[in-house]
């Protein structure tokens, strides 16, 4: 029973967590579009665009990483 | 190459299919032990006195290929520039090579370029070797047999963990049963009449209400852990296993097994008179029970078994990452110094501007921050790599489990994914190394710089112009 209340709790908790990738996909989708807009315009940045694009992703991305981390360790580690 | 392949290799696509079809029947798939830290090797795998881990064998492998890389690198270039290179791999490493190259050139201008770019460079081919070595088949699921025990904390008794049961394939292979989760006695006398006729219709050996084939094992198992017991210093524990010694001939091999454990536990299986001897010298040097020496035959059905992969990729262990990590923000540092001397400090501790500018505690509290986010960049590399890559490995084989006919799609996702991880910590490093080496006084350096513009050719102009767009 307890350890019944353990799995559950270290579900719940797990995704509890995970609604941390909420913020990362909704900054991926803002700093994609402006970026697919930009290049649009102006395709002869579509280089440095890409490279400044992919950096603001890949730290949007760290917090949602963050967060899966987080559940991760509650799942596998705790 | 003397094969004409022009629409033939669809049908490879088709093979592998039937393929996967056929191993979901055959060989089903089980659901690996998911677990952050790199498993360990068992007892007598050490690498220059380390302890040997899966995640560690993989960062050999890793070597070992960019190694052969560089030797293969070495073979093929062309010895002047008159030889066209043509074996088809070298145009490809060369291609990428080149265009990341130019890449990196855009980021971080010609004056830094070698240092930065090897950094980048070797960042980049590490963690994408290691990344991809999830999709070899085999890692993850080849590996070390072992039984799945532990043992409890507090009263030293051995636990059992959800395992499965095992099958012979043939020439000292085992693999797990998928259909067959192992089952302790004591739930097996939970369990109804039809539960037990599912267990013995699926083919399986614990579960089932019948006693396990011979009762050797339980026996052997129960004296070894005796045994063992009796070596970590438990008396009454060693007073069992001599009496079980004097009814079975499975206890012996049990006792002639726990020998190389130490002259200890030999003398209580014995006899009687030295059994406390051998307790006090046990207390001596092992308070507890080490799992690693308890040895269960292969196939023992008496306990859970679970297998320890050979190799798990690297970028999966925390240590791998973060040790990447360091190695990036130190050189960040380093290259900091290098162009900007002790100055480089100022970005920091930036007391300059304190009593001559109104707003000096700002710079103050700024260059703290600075020194404080220097830091977070180590977390932020190390998690980043780490949560991407444990992601996917856990994605592709709960995947793999799920659907074992068709995974591929999250194989094909992977490759990107970890090219793509690769890339970035390659590209934040180099970017961060950019950063360090323009100092506080921008303007002053910009103007540095438009001096140079007239110098450069109308290309690298244009490289210039992007690193300030």
């Amino acid at each position: 029973m307890e350890e019944a209340v353990l799995t559950a709790g270290k579900a719940i908790g797990a995704g509890l967590a995970m609604i941390g990738a909420l913020g990362g996909g909704v900054g991926i989708g803002l700093a994609v579009g402006g970026a697919v807009q930009a290049m649009a315009r102006n395709p002869d940045f579509t280089g440095t665009l890409q490279t400044n694009m992919i950096l603001g992703v890949a730290f949007a991305e760290a917090v949602a990483i963050y967060a899966l981390v987080v559940s991760l360790i509650i799942l596998f580690v705790i | 190459m003397g094969i004409n392949w022009n629409g033939k290799r669809r049908y490879i696509a088709l093979l592998l299919l039937i393929a996967g079809f056929v191993i979901m029947f055959t060989v089903p798939p089980v659901l690996p032990v998911i677990q952050l830290p790199g498993e360990v090797y068992p007892a007598g795998w050490n690498f220059l006195g380390l302890q040997m881990t899966n995640t560690l064998m993989s960062s050999i492998i890793v070597w070992i290929l960019i190694g052969l890389l560089a030797l293969y690198i070495r073979w093929r270039m062309p010895k002047n520039s008159h030889e066209v290179p043509r074996a088809g791999f070298y145009n490809l490493l060369e291609m990428a090579f080149d265009g990341l190259y130019g890449f990196v050139l855009n980021i971080a201008g010609e004056k830094w370029i070698k240092f930065i770019f090897s950094m980048f460079f070797t960042i980049f081919i590490v963690v994408l070797l290691s990344n991809w070595q999830s999709l070899v088949p085999g890692v993850d699921s080849i590996g070390f047999l072992h039984a799945y025990v532990g043992v409890e904390e507090e009263s030293g008794e051995l636990i059992e963990k959800d395992g499965y049961e095992v099958v012979a394939m043939g020439a000292g292979v085992w693999r797990l049963n998928p259909a067959c989760p192992w089952v302790s006695p004591l739930e097996t006398a939970t369990y109804t009449e039809e539960q037990k006729q599912a267990r013995i219709n699926a083919g399986c050996m614990t579960g089932t209400g019948i006693p396990i084939e011979t009762e050797e094992h339980v026996e052997e198992v129960e004296a070894e852990l005796a045994a063992v017991e009796a070596e970590g210093g438990v008396e009454v524990a060693a007073a069992e296993s001599i009496e079980s010694a004097a009814t079975a001939d499975a206890t012996e091999a049990a006792v002639l097994e726990a020998s190389a454990e130490g002259e200890s536990a030999v003398a209580a299986g014995e006899s009687t008179d030295h059994s406390e001897e051998a307790a006090a010298e046990g207390e001596e040097h092992s308070e507890e029970v080490d799992i690693h020496n308890l040895h269960f035959e292969p196939g023992d059905p008496a306990v859970p078994w679970q297998i320890t992969p050979f190799v798990r990729p690297a970028s999966t262990d925390l240590n791998m990452t973060l040790a990447l990590a360091l190695v990036a923000v130190v050189a960040t540092q380093i290259i900091g110094f290098r162009e900007l001397g002790p100055s480089y400090l100022t970005k920091f501790f930036n007391f300059r501007t304190l009593f001559s500018s109104p707003l000096g505690g700002i710079d103050v509290a700024v260059g703290l921050l600075e020194l404080i986010g220097e830091f977070a960049r180590i977390l932020s590399f190390a998690f980043r790599l780490l949560g991407n890559v444990f992601a996917g490995s856990v994605l592709l084989f709960v995947m793999s489990y799920l659907i074992p006919f068709l995974p591929w799609p999250f194989f094909i996702l992977e490759f990107f994914v970890g090219a793509i991880q690769a890339i970035v910590f390659a590209l934040l490093t180099a970017i961060f190394m950019n950063l360090a080496t323009q100092g506080h006084g921008a303007e002053h350096h910009e103007a540095a710089d438009e001096d140079h513009h007239g110098e450069l050719p109308a290309e690298a102009s244009n490289i210039g112009e992007t690193v300030h767009a």
